[in-house]
C-alpha cells in the first residue's frame, strides 16, 4: 500500500473542498483573539442587540458578543475533535495491531469486547456518563476516546491480519524481528490511508458529540461551544435573533463536519479503488 | 459474526450496560442514595423512607450483594421510582414511548426506502452529472447534525411560513376525534420525521450506491444485458435488488443512530417522546429516570440488532456459507 495519500486527496475535488473548509475553521480558531475585540465570556447589560459595527453578530441573552463566541467555539470543537481523534486512533492501533499479531485467545477476547461496544449506541452511553460526571474538556476527551476506538481497532486488525501474511513480514520475522519491531517498522507504516480515515471518523464523531452534549445542556456551562449557543438561541426562536445567533453557530458546526466528511470520502476512495471514477469530481 | 460469537458479543454488551448503570451512581462521591435517587428525592426523604430504600438496595452490604439486589429488582420489571414525576419509572417511560416509536419507525422506513432508491439511481448513473450532484448533496446533508436540521425546519416551516405547529404531538384540549385527530397528529409529526429522515438518508444512499457500483460489474449483469433485458429490468430487478441486501445488515446500527437522533430532534420540537423525557430528566437530575431510559433504549437497540443478525442469513444465504 505505497500510495501518496496527500496527492490522492488533493486530486479529488471533494478532498480539496474539505481541506479548504477545515483550514478556514482552524484559522478561525487560531486567530480568534485577533479577529474579535471581545472576550466571549464577558457578560454585559447590552443583551440581545442586533448586529452592528461594534457587535458584528449582535449579543446574546446575557450580553456576550456572538461573533467572538462563534470564533472561540471553533477552539472548543477542534480541541475536543482532534484530541479524541488522536487518542482513539492510538488506542485503535494498539488494540488492533497487537490483537492481530498475537492472535489466539487474546485476539478473541479483545474482538468480543470491541464488537460489544460497536453495537451499543454510544451517544446514549456518553449522555448517561456525562449526566453523572459533568465533564470538563479533558474529561470529555477521555470519555469520548474510551468509547470510540473500537470501530477503528476492528478495521486496523483486519488490515494487519492481511499484512502479516506478506512476504516482507515473513522475511523480517526470519531475521529475528520481534512482534513490537514488526508492528512498529512494518505494519503501522503500511496502514497509512486507513489510519487517516479512522482518525477523521474519530474527529467527526467527537465534534458532533461535543456539540450534542452542549445542546442537551450537560456540557461544562463555562465553555463556549456551538452546541451551547444553539441551545440558548433556540429559546429565543420567536424573536429575529435566530438569524445572527442560531444560524451562524449551526452553519459553523455543519461546515466543520462537512469538511471532515469530504476529506474522509476522498481518503476512502484511495483505500477502495473500486469507488474511483465515481467520486465527486 | 458467526452464531456462537454472536451470543457472546451480545452477552458482553448487556454486561457492559448493566455494569455502567450499576456502578456509575455508586462510584460518585457522597451519599450513594443521593446519586441513585437525585435531588428531587431529598424533599420526600423521611428517616423511614431512607431506611427502607437502604434496605431495598442493600446499600449497607457489600458491592456484590448490592449488585444482586439490583439485578433481582430489574428482573421484576422494577426500574425504580421517579420522584420528579411521582410515579414508577417504567410507567413514565411507557407513557412517552409510543410517540418515539411513531416518529422513529416512520423515519426509519422513509429514510431507508428513499436512501435505497436514490442510491440505485445514483449508482446506475455513476460518474454522471446527476450522480455527482446527488453524492455531493447527500454528503453535505450528512454534515448537518440532526438537531440543526430540526431547528432549520422549525424556523422555515414553523416560524416563517407558519404551516406546521411549533411543538407537541397534538393540539392540547382540542377535543378532536377520528380523521381530524389523525390529521392533527400527522401535522405535528411531519417536521420531526422530516428532520430525522433527512439526517439519516445518506447512510442508506451511500451504501446502496457503493454496492450498486460493484454489482454493475458482476458477470450476471453482463448475462442479463446479453439476454436483451430492458434497462428497467436491469436497473431494478437485477442490479437494484442485489444492492439492497447490505442495507439490511445496517438497519440495526441505523436504528441506534435514529434513536439518538430522536433524542435531539424531540427536544427541538418539544415532542413528548422518550428523548424529551430524557432532557427533562437531565434538567431535573432525576437519576432513576435517566437510568431507566438508558436501560430501555440500549436494550431495545441491542434486541433490534440481534433480530437483524438472526434474520439476515435467511435473506442472503451466501452469508451462512461464509462461516
Amino acid at each position: 500500500m505505497h500510495i501518496d495519500i496527500k496527492a490522492e486527496i488533493k486530486r479529488s475535488r471533494a478532498g480539496r473542498i474539505g481541506i479548504a473548509l477545515l483550514l478556514l475553521i482552524i484559522a478561525f480558531a487560531i486567530l480568534a483573539p485577533l479577529l474579535s475585540g471581545y472576550d466571549p465570556g464577558q457578560q454585559s447589560t447590552d443583551s440581545l442587540l442586533p448586529p452592528s459595527t461594534s457587535h458584528w453578530l449582535g449579543t446574546n441573552h446575557v450580553g456576550q458578543d456572538i461573533w467572538s463566541q462563534l470564533l472561540y467555539g471553533a477552539r472548543t470543537s477542534l480541541l475536543v475533535g482532534f484530541g479524541v481523534g488522536i487518542i482513539s486512533l492510538v488506542l485503535s492501533i494498539i488494540f488492533g495491531v497487537s490483537s492481530a499479531l498475537i492472535g489466539g485467545l487474546c485476539d478473541n477476547i479483545v474482538m468480543r469486547i470491541v464488537d460489544a461496544f460497536i453495537i451499543v449506541p454510544m451517544v446514549v452511553v456518553v449522555i448517561l456518563i456525562a449526566a453523572y460526571v459533568k465533564p470538563d474538556i479533558p474529561a470529555l476527551i477521555i470519555i469520548l476516546s474510551a468509547l470510540s476506538w473500537q470501530g477503528g481497532a476492528r478495521v486496523i486488525r483486519a488490515q494487519a491480519l492481511s499484512l502479516k501474511e506478506r512476504g516482507h513480514i515473513n522475511a523480517a520475522r526470519a531475521c529475528g524481528g520481534g512482534r513490537p519491531y514488526i508492528a512498529w517498522r512494518h505494519i503501522i507504516p503500511d496502514l497509512g490511508p486507513i489510519l487517516l480515515v479512522e482518525f477523521i471518523y474519530g474527529v467527526r464523531r467527537a465534534v458532533f458529540m461535543e456539540a450534542g452534549l452542549a445542546f442537551l445542556g450537560i456540557g461544562d456551562p463555562m465553555l463556549v461551544s456551538w452546541g451551547e449557543m444553539m441551545r440558548d438561541a433556540m429559546k429565543f426562536s420567536y424573536l429575529d435573533v435566530w438569524q445572527w445567533w442560531l444560524i451562524p453557530a449551526g452553519v459553523m458546526l455543519s461546515l466543520t463536519i462537512i469538511g471532515l466528511t469530504f476529506v474522509s470520502h476522498a481518503a476512502e476512495t484511495v483505500i477502495d479503488p473500486r469507488l474511483k471514477g465515481a467520486e465527486v469530481a | 459474526m458467526s452464531g456462537k460469537y454472536n451470543i457472546v458479543t451480545y452477552g458482553v454488551a448487556f454486561a457492559i450496560i448493566l455494569a455502567l448503570n450499576f456502578l456509575l451512581p455508586r462510584m460518585m462521591p457522597g451519599d450513594p442514595l443521593m446519586a441513585i435517587y437525585g435531588d428531587e428525592a431529598l424533599i420526600a426523604m423521611t428517616p423511614e423512607l431512607k431506611a427502607s430504600l437502604v434496605e431495598r438496595f442493600a446499600l449497607d452490604q457489600s458491592l456484590w450483594q448490592q449488585f444482586g439486589a439490583y439485578i433481582s429488582s430489574l428482573f421484576q420489571g422494577d426500574l425504580g421510582y421517579s420522584y420528579y414525576y411521582n410515579a414508577p419509572v417504567i410507567d413514565v417511560i411507557m407513557g412517552s414511548l409510543p410517540w418515539t416509536l411513531l416518529i422513529i419507525g416512520t423515519s426509519l422506513v422513509l429514510s431507508t426506502l428513499l436512501g435505497i432508491l436514490l442510491g440505485i439511481e445514483s449508482g446506475w448513473r455513476r460518474g454522471s452529472r446527476t450522480d455527482r450532484a446527488m453524492l455531493a448533496g447527500l454528503m453535505s446533508l450528512n454534515g448537518f447534525p440532526d438537531f440543526f436540521l430540526g431547528l432549520l425546519l422549525l424556523i422555515i416551516f414553523g416560524v416563517l411560513l407558519g404551516v406546521c405547529p411549533l411543538s407537541g404531538a397534538m393540539t392540547p384540549y382540542s377535543g378532536l376525534s377520528g380523521m381530524a385527530l389523525v390529521l392533527d397528529v400527522l401535522k405535528h409529526m411531519a417536521l420531526p420525521v422530516a428532520a430525522l429522515t433527512l439526517a439519516h438518508l445518506s447512510g442508506g444512499y451511500l451504501l446502496t450506491r457503493n454496492t450498486m457500483i460493484s454489482v454493475l460489474k458482476a458477470p450476471f449483469m453482463l448475462t442479463a444485458r446479453a439476454k436483451g433485458l430492458s434497462q428497467r429490468a436491469l436497473k431494478y430487478r437485477h442490479a437494484g435488488r442485489n444492492s439492497m441486501l447490505p442495507v439490511i445488515t445496517m438497519t440495526g446500527i441505523w436504528l441506534g443512530r435514529l434513536v439518538t437522533g430522536a433524542l435531539f430532534v424531540e427536544l427541538v420540537f418539544a415532542y413528548p417522546g422518550v428523548g424529551y423525557l430524557t432532557y427533562q430528566a437531565l434538567l431535573a437530575r432525576d437519576y432513576p429516570l435517566i437510568q431507566g431510559v438508558f436501560l430501555m433504549v440500549t436494550f431495545s437497540v441491542l434486541i433490534a440488532n440481534f433480530s437483524v443478525d438472526m434474520l439476515y442469513p435467511r435473506l442472503d444465504p451466501r452469508v451462512s456459507y461464509a462461516y
